[in-house]
């Protein structure tokens, strides 16, 4: 081979990666159009579009508001579209933290709730549940504020307990996450047994779901996840380097503490937040990453972006089918989407698995 | 690799009384070590000697509590992770790869250190890794997954990523455990070839000594922590030393081949239980030297002639601190050295007579065997090869060998037939030391009973 094709095979794997991103987000906006579509009231495709288009800025105007129904453009924007909306940023924002914690981990069962924010999360929330009323802030329930600082402060312990010096060694970590997270399911537990009414609100809770879900909350979420989000995939390149041992990445000039912390941070905040937006969604943290690593390979640059995308659609998808699986049977029973994920993605997940074993790693 | 650099653009390396602890354990007390381009260092030591942590605190990876490590005069401790990555690459002892990465995409991670966090790999990057991969020999395996390598494939790719680093100083960490031997050789030729085309420092961590002795200029022998010895590699690669730091009686003799000392272990240092017997042997040509060292191993006192002064078997009992009688090289055995060497056979409890070819220079020792039997010490014959195919003396031998087998000599095939005999005789000898003092103590005044009354 001579230099100039060895460039080019090599960088037309670079430009593979542009098309994927391109692929992905056009799969993500199709996703969107036809999960709007799915629901009780029939409202077609050319509504749907001329719905979007009306609420884009100076487009917007030339929309002709006669083409659709109010009443279906308050369902497709009031309670459709939010709905999407969360799934895709809870989505982006669990797989995104699933890939930061099992590249820095090196650990295939690292999941974005493995320091300890799901179950603090969950603490916050049953507590909010059975003491709390119904008072809001920044437009989030308490619900959802419980939610959050519970599962920082989970996190914060997690992480303190494991610091020796100034150090955090991965080992210490995952098993004072793991400690950390029975110990709070046992509160969450304890709180299950006295709930009384509240038992059914927090076993909603725990599964995770999207109904209910207002604008508001989105608007107060979306700023951190995107924050963390975007700062965690600076460092893609280096959770690659890490991805060969942190004593190696240390040698090619990593500053492994800090990049470590930085990204247990960012990705632990990230999680935080979907947590308290949807309650604990199970398997996309865990598995999208896995999912997204067998299809487009390791390297955390591609991954990273790959994996949100791949996130989005996939529990966008799953939501789609929560709302209406039901449906035959009872018309208003509508299943939290944590089942529809681990129902549907388990198999899917073992299928691509059994496909790949020979060659897969991590 | 082509490194662009000034020609007064020197680098240097000086380790200063380090000293390094884990947690409140000194691993390494006192060390330093200077170096400059175009150095070998060998780093040497058995296992806990502080070897990977020397590694370790030079490469920024363990701060050390006490001294300073300079590269180019400026502490690395004080240095930005990348700056010295710049300079510096390490090879790891371990280098399993949990993630699937494309060999390619391994080597490239090496550019890490030259690229700005959103950089993407260039074709100038492109062109180096592919570089070092050739010279790694592992440019076929680009598209691979390092996970599906074999160990030395995977070793020759680590290798390849630290020269796209294009560092200045290479550390290895017992790169080779992984390697076959010619993986080992060739990758240990290039960075050779490295250290003096590129005036690369190259310091290494080697379990395997004859690597070290190969290709090393200089090296550093570590033991419990502290430097035990350092310099030259005649210097530091010793008997003596090996003896010490490693317990290992090993000979150390420059090779005719290699031109390079090398260094064979012959047993861990031990002690068996010194035996009463004593055995001179009847060697030469190099049929005594095992059987010397296999002597001395089992605890009997050993004695050897004659020996012709550059014999193999003369330089093995100097080599194990043998007494020997011995003839100028070359030359027949005189009548006054005969007469040496047959009292220092009258001296042993048992003569071995080795295989050994028999010619009209060492004819005589046949004789000096015949007058020990003679005077009543056994004699024992090992009769591994035909006389017959080793006497070019025209038949005098065998017949001597026939006389010796008439008065009684003991034939052995093998070594092993051999140590049994030696041990029935060896307590033969131990129960008549036993009677006799047994007898003694019944004839010492003392001792016998009632005796002490009379006081």
């Amino acid at each position: 081979m001579t230099q100039e094709e060895i460039e080019k095979t090599y960088f037309q794997r670079t430009s593979r990666w542009k098309y994927s991103i391109i692929l992905l987000v056009l799969a993500l906006f199709v996703t969107v159009i036809v999960s709007l579509n799915v629901g009780y009231a029939q409202i077609s495709f050319p509504d749907i579009l001329a719905i979007l288009a009306k609420q884009i800025p100076f487009f917007g105007g030339l929309v002709d508001s006669s083409l659709f129904l109010p009443r279906d453009a308050a369902i497709i924007l009031q309670i459709r579209l939010p709905r999407i909306i969360a799934g895709i940023i809870v989505g982006a924002a669990l797989s995104s933290s699933g890939v930061v914690y099992q590249g820095v981990f090196k650990n295939p069962m690292a999941d974005s709730y493995l320091l300890g924010v799901s179950s603090g999360a969950a603490v916050g929330a049953s507590l909010s549940m059975l003491f709390g009323a119904g008072f809001s802030i920044l437009g989030l329930g308490l619900i959802q504020v419980a939610a959050f600082v519970g599962a920082l402060c989970a996190m914060f312990l997690v992480y303190n307990i494991a610091r020796v010096g100034s150090r955090v060694p991965i080992t210490m970590l995952l098993l004072c996450g793991i400690a950390v997270n029975f110990f709070m399911y046992s509160i969450v537990s304890l709180l299950e047994v006295i709930a009384g009414d509240s038992l059914h609100s927090i076993v909603f809770w725990l599964i995770g779901g999207f109904s209910n879900v207002l604008w508001s909350q989105i608007w107060a979420v979306l700023p951190l996840i995107v924050v963390g989000t975007v700062a965690s995939y600076f460092y893609s390149r280096d959770l690659n380097l890490l991805a060969l041992g942190e004593e190696t990445a240390h040698n090619l000039g990593v500053n492994v503490e800090k990049v470590k912390n930085r990204l247990l941070v960012f990705a632990s905040m990230v999680a935080a937040a979907a947590v308290s937006l949807s309650g604990l969604i199970g398997f996309v943290g865990l598995m999208v990453p896995h999912i997204t690593r067998i299809i487009i390979g390791p390297d955390h640059r591609i991954l990273f972006p790959a994996s949100i995308i791949t996130g989005a659609i996939f529990l966008v998808i799953c939501d789609a089918i929560a709302r209406v699986i039901a449906t035959p049977f009872a018309s208003t029973l509508e299943l939290p989407v944590g089942i529809i994920t681990m129902l549907a993605g388990a198999p899917f997940f073992i299928i691509l698995l059994r496909k790949k074993k020979q060659s897969y790693a991590l | 690799m082509h490194y662009e650099r000034l020609a007064l653009d020197l680098v240097t390396l000086n380790v200063d009384g380090v000293e390094c602890r884990y947690g409140s354990v000194k691993v390494l007390e006192d060390v330093s070590l200077s170096v400059k381009e175009g150095d070998f260092v060998g780093i040497l030591g058995p296992n806990g000697s502080g070897k990977t942590t020397l590694i370790k605190s030079i490469s920024r990876s363990l701060k050390p509590y006490r001294g300073t490590i300079l590269l180019n005069e400026s502490d690395i401790y004080t240095l930005k992770g990348v700056e010295v990555a710049r300079q510096m690459a390490v090879v790891p002892q371990d280098s399993a790869i949990s993630f699937g990465f494309a060999a390619l995409d391994i080597v490239l991670m090496g550019r890490n250190p030259h690229m700005t966090r959103f950089q993407m790999e260039g074709n100038k990057d492109l062109a180096i890794a592919r570089k070092a991969m050739e010279l790694t020999n592992t440019w076929h395996l680009s598209e691979r997954p390092i996970n599906e390598l074999s160990g030395g494939e995977r070793q020759r790719v680590i290798i390849a990523r630290a020269l796209a680093q294009e560092p200045r100083i290479l550390l290895l960490d017992e790169p080779m455990t992984h390697l076959d031997i010619i993986n080992q050789l060739e990758i240990m030729d290039l960075v050779k070839s490295l250290c003096m085309r590129e005036k690369l420092i190259v310091i290494a961590v080697f379990h395997d000594l004859n690597l070290a002795a190969r290709y090393c200029t200089s090296c550093l022998l570590l033991k419990g922590g502290k430097i035990f010895s350092t310099g030259s590699l005649d210097e530091v690669l010793t008997s003596e030393n090996i003896r010490s730091v490693f317990r290992v009686n090993a000979i150390v003799k420059k090779h005719l081949v290699t031109n390079s000392l090398f260094v064979l272990p012959l047993s861990p240092e031990k002690s068996s239980p010194a035996k009463t017997c004593s055995i001179h042997l009847v060697c030469g040509a190099g049929t005594g030297a095992a059987l010397m060292k296999l002597l001395l191993d089992e605890g009997y006192s050993v004695t050897a002639g004659v020996l012709n002064v550059l014999d193999t078997d003369f330089e093995t009992a100097q080599f194990l601190k043998i007494p020997v009688t011995t003839e100028a090289p070359f030359s027949p055995i005189t009548e006054k050295t005969q007469e040496a060497n047959l009292a220092m056979m009258s001296r042993a409890s048992t003569v071995v007579l080795t295989s050994v070819p028999f010619g009209h220079g060492n004819l005589q020792n046949l004789e000096t065997a015949k007058q020990a039997l003679k005077n009543g010490i056994p004699t024992i014959v090992m009769d591994e090869v035909p006389i017959e195919s080793r006497d070019f003396t025209g038949g005098k031998a065998k017949e001597l060998f026939s006389e010796l087998k008439c008065m009684g000599a003991v034939f052995v095939s093998n070594q092993n037939e051999l140590l049994q005999w030696l041990n029935v005789s060896e307590e033969k000898a131990k129960t008549a030391i036993l009677e006799k003092n047994r007898i003694l103590s019944h004839l010492k005044p003392g001792s016998i009973p009632g005796s002490t009354e009379r006081k």
